[in-house]
């Protein structure tokens, strides 16, 4: 329902307030009391975003319950106090003692007695100080896990602030300017709508504190409601660029695209409606924007606090310094201005949430064309004007179906056009467009249809839940919406009970089971597995789950990367270690021998009656995040010399051939390195989505027109029509069916080049620290190996019965650390005690004979 | 709505946003701005109109809901300006 104010509901305003100012009856308190503990079963039973917002969340509902009957001068002080409280709670005490330090000299330099340039020019250099801090460029004595908060709190909101400084000539009090910037739930979100301060002083019990407490609680279940529909998306909806290999992939690819959005929409609402519950009747924060019939329409309904900071800051100044070139000039110059100024902000927020500037091209031309749009749409609503009503429009069939047209038209624009900004590049983007030539099956009617039913249902303009309208027409109408809030509420529940969506089915069961954790989808997880976010320019990227994870990382993260442990070769493996490199991490020593491996120093010969072992994988097998001698391969080999299993040799050398960020294909370039080193055996460490991978790494290789030194994957290449120079992601869409015939040319090698030697050839299969679907393709993975005549030690559940964080380096980092590479070498010896034959060879015999 | 002053502000917002409506629904009131009748655009043309008949100069940060969210803030804001606008 829309919350716009109609002439009779302002005018029932007045009759509503009944009640002093800020006074709610007990009977009415109750009420919201109930409902905001279904809220509080919702967060709880949806584990909606983190552990630490459902923890404020706990804070403000408990903070409200005193807060409604604290005398009306002293609620603004507590709120404060309640937002003071929450930050050293969800930062810890030492960053949130920091945080508020650094606020409170923000706000105190606002207040300087000296003349407004003056202030601004202070203002302006303390914020130079903290962009060299954000950058590195200067030392911090904080954690850098204040950054994207104390951003959010201040990178926006200060410019509002002191805008109305100037201009509002009201004295702020000390609560006004804490509770505004600290406001509550801000310390665990990076994200938050632009409040306007002059809004939020005037918006504090400014109507009714009942019908303020219950537009709350609307929204706030409004918001939740978003962040499931957000979560179906970006589990089962989102595809990779790769994937989309038809239209009805084609037009899912670009709807999902644009309805992760709804994770911002969401989480608006949540804050904005836990802040209502403080008394601050806040405007909508975004507005079925949906069903935005044009693009000005469009701008107008889609982050309203935004469209009004930049109208308030940038547009309306601008105008009228230029309304001397006349009006329609004034306006497409300062909406121009208004876009450049959001290209270049959305750049300087990027900059406070991750430390380093975002210039991508899509984003600048994303910005431009939309621009465009609104200039071209404002000059037709000049002069054609556009339809305005001051009670319900009056709708004829003629009218709605022009309306459901320009919306559903609208709609698959802004669709297109947010792929093209969310895609990773230009070219990555113009790559999705061949899938149009591909078949017409009726799953392509899907999305327009669904598009086209819920635009028609929007715009008949069906009640929905949240908008708290004033019971103009008597009170059922009030009920009706609290009826709806609640049922909303109760039947999400209700659906949540694993006792309830068993007994639908299991289909349903498995869905819900998913719907209520909040996870990584698979496509982001597969990021996080290739460490690929590091690179990654989607613009949108702050507004996802997998950003929330990486903007935990300290930037100097292990350290080791940024110091060069590896060099470009510029072959086909394109990356080795630097021989001779040392560094310190806080895991310990990393130390590369003089040959390039991660180990102590061998010589080139093996020694006699010594059984050496290559172990050939990616950094699991090198040991990102385990100090030397802490790796899984060191581990195995200090514990066979000390407790032989096998009587066959006298000494066991195993040599770590593992390079972070190699795939299966490049595994093999260590094998030709190996094979110097007169090893009896190798050990292949495969490490999950191996044919997935191995795909990917020839597209890489394909897009980068490097050599291929192996000409049976050359031959697969050339098979699958990927050319040197290709786009990867179009190359990925010719190599991905020939995923499983890579995978088996790669370890066919390995087998042949072994079994000529006389060297054994094991498959080791290591898991991630986690469960997920990387696990999808192992048993095809296995069977590959096997087939092609390797040996398989399969440690899959090398890992089970421990806690995930247990065994991981961090939320951002699932490499195995040292608990996880002790489990994997404890779990190898005993396979080796078990059977020594499968690295010692037939003649190994039993332990200790 | 008796007021001369109030009554030519109307009229031109009746003119000119909303033709066809009825001009009784439009109150001393009534939200403009949160109720979706002023947009920039409109605002902008607002402001203009009232800048040359009353001769009056508008600050950008005066544009604001606070000031022209109905009639009567309207209007108050012009007797604050020129007095002697009618």
């Amino acid at each position: 329902m829309d919350s716009t104010l109609t002439a009779a509901q302002a005018a029932a305003r007045a009759t509503v307030a009944d009640e002093p100012r800020g006074r709610i009856r007990l009977r009415d308190f109750a009420a919201i009391a109930l409902q905001l503990g279904l809220v509080l079963l919702l967060l709880r039973q949806f584990q909606i975003e983190s552990p630490a917002f459902r923890l404020l969340a706990m804070l403000a509902f408990a903070g409200f319950a005193v807060h409604a009957f604290l005398p009306l001068p002293a609620r603004l002080p507590f709120f404060s106090a309640l937002s003071l409280i929450s930050i050293p709670l969800t930062l810890g005490l030492v960053n949130g003692v920091w945080l508020i330090g650094i606020g409170l000299v923000l706000i105190a330099a606002c207040h300087l007695p000296y003349s407004f340039r003056v202030r601004g020019a202070i203002l302006l250099g303390l914020g130079a100080l903290l962009i060299g801090q954000r950058a590195s460029l200067l030392p911090t004595p904080w954690s850098e896990a204040i950054w994207p908060i104390l951003g959010a709190m201040f990178m926006f909101r200060l410019i509002a602030y002191f805008y109305d400084l100037r201009h509002d000539k009201a004295p702020v009090t000390l609560a006004q300017s804490t509770s505004y910037f600290f406001m509550l739930p801000n310390a665990c979100f990076p994200l938050l709508p632009v409040i306007d301060f002059k809004t939020y002083r005037r918006s504090h019990y400014s109507t009714d504190a009942h019908r303020t407490y219950q537009k709350g609680v609307d929204w706030i279940v409004r918001g939740i409601v978003h962040l499931l529909l957000y979560r179906y998306i970006y589990y089962y909806g989102t595809l990779a660029p790769s994937e989309v290999t038809g239209p009805a992939e084609f037009l899912q690819y670009v709807v999902s695209n644009f309805l992760l959005y709804l994770r911002v929409s969401g989480l608006f609402h949540l804050v904005v409606g836990m802040v209502h519950l403080f008394g601050f009747d806040l405007p909508e924060t975004h507005k079925r924007y949906l069903l935005a019939a044009s693009f000005t329409d469009f701008w107008r309904r889609i982050n309203i606090y935004w469209k009004d900071f930049m109208q308030k800051i940038f547009y309306f100044p601008a105008v009228f310094a230029l309304k001397r070139l006349g009006t329609n000039k004034a306006i497409i110059i300062a909406t121009l201005y208004v876009f450049l100024l959001t290209w270049l902000l959305h750049s300087y927020q990027w900059f406070w949430l991750r430390g380093s500037w975002l210039l991508a091209w899509h984003d600048m031309l994303f910005w431009a064309v939309l621009g465009l749009l609104v200039v071209a749409n404002s000059l037709y609503e000049i002069k054609h004007g556009r339809n305005r009503s001051l009670g319900k429009a009056k709708k004829t069939w003629q009218s709605t179906a022009l309306t459901i047209a320009k919306t559903y038209a609208t709609f698959w624009f802004i669709c297109i056009l947010w792929s093209f900004w969310t895609s990773e590049s230009i070219t990555d983007w113009l790559a999705l467009w061949p899938a149009l030539k591909g078949p017409y099956t009726s799953e392509a009617l899907f999305f327009p249809l669904l598009s086209l039913l819920v635009i028609v249902l929007g715009t008949v303009d069906l009640p929905g839940i949240g908008a708290v309208t004033a019971p103009a027409n008597g009170l059922r109408p009030w009920l009706r919406d609290r009826a709806i809030t609640v049922a909303w509420a109760l039947g999400l529940v209700l659906i949540s009970i694993e006792g309830v969506h068993t007994s639908v089915s299991a289909e349903f069961a498995t869905l819900m089971h998913s719907m209520r954790s909040a996870h990584l989808s698979r496509l982001d997880n597969a990021k996080l597995e290739r460490g690929y976010y590091e690179g990654l320019l989607s613009v949108d990227r702050f507004n996802s789950q997998l950003w929330e994870v990486y903007s935990k990382k300290p930037a100097n993260w292990l350290d080791v990367e940024n110091a060069g442990i590896r060099r470009f070769t510029g072959g086909f493996g394109q990356t080795d270690l630097i021989p001779s490199f040392v560094s310190t991490t806080k895991y310990g020593t990393v130390t590369i021998n003089r040959w390039g491996m991660r180990d102590q120093d061998y010589p080139q010969e093996r020694p006699a009656e010594t059984l050496r072992a290559a172990v050939l994988g990616p950094s699991t097998v090198m040991g990102w995040g385990v100090g030397d001698g802490m790796t899984f391969e060191a581990l195995l080999e200090e514990r066979l010399n000390r407790e032989p299993v096998s009587k066959a040799f006298k000494h066991v050398e195993l040599l770590n051939f593992g390079v972070p960020g190699y795939q299966p294909p490049t595994q093999l370039v260590s094998l030709d390195k190996a094979l110097d080193f007169q090893p009896n055996a190798i050990i292949f460490v495969a490490t999950g989505r191996e044919i997935r991978r191995s795909a990917s790494y020839l597209a890489e290789v394909v897009h980068k027109s490097l050599p291929i030194p192996y000409p049976e994957l050359a031959a697969i290449v050339k098979q699958s029509g990927a050319v040197a120079g290709m786009d990867e992601t179009e190359a990925l869409k010719l190599l991905l069916p020939y995923g499983p015939e890579i995978l088996r040319k790669v370890y066919g090698r390995v087998a042949n080049t072994s079994a000529q030697r006389g060297i054994r050839a094991i498959l080791l299969f290591l898991p991630q620290v986690r469960e997920g679907s990387w696990q999808e393709e192992t048993p095809e993975t296995l069977r590959i190996a096997s087939e092609v005549g390797l040996e398989v030690i399969n440690l899959a559940d090398v890992y089970a019965g421990h806690d995930v964080d247990t065994l991981r380096l961090a939320e951002w980092d699932d490499h195995p650390n040292e608990l996880g590479h002790r489990l994997v070498a404890d779990a190898l010896y005993r396979r080796l005690q078990a059977d020594p034959a499968i690295l010692f060879g037939r003649a190994a015999g039993g332990a200790g004979n | 709505m008796s007021d001369e002053l109030m009554q030519k502000i109307k009229n031109f917002i009746m003119e000119e946003f909303l033709p066809g409506e009825d001009p009784d629904e439009l109150t001393a009131t009534t939200p403009l701005i949160s109720g979706g009748i002023l947009d920039s655009i409109a605002t902008l043309k607002l402001v203009m109109f009232m800048e040359e008949q009353y001769g009056v100069s508008f600050e950008p940060h005066e544009v604001d809901k606070e000031n022209l969210d109905d009639l009567a803030s309207i209007v108050r804001l012009l007797r604050a300006k020129n007095p002697s606008a009618a």
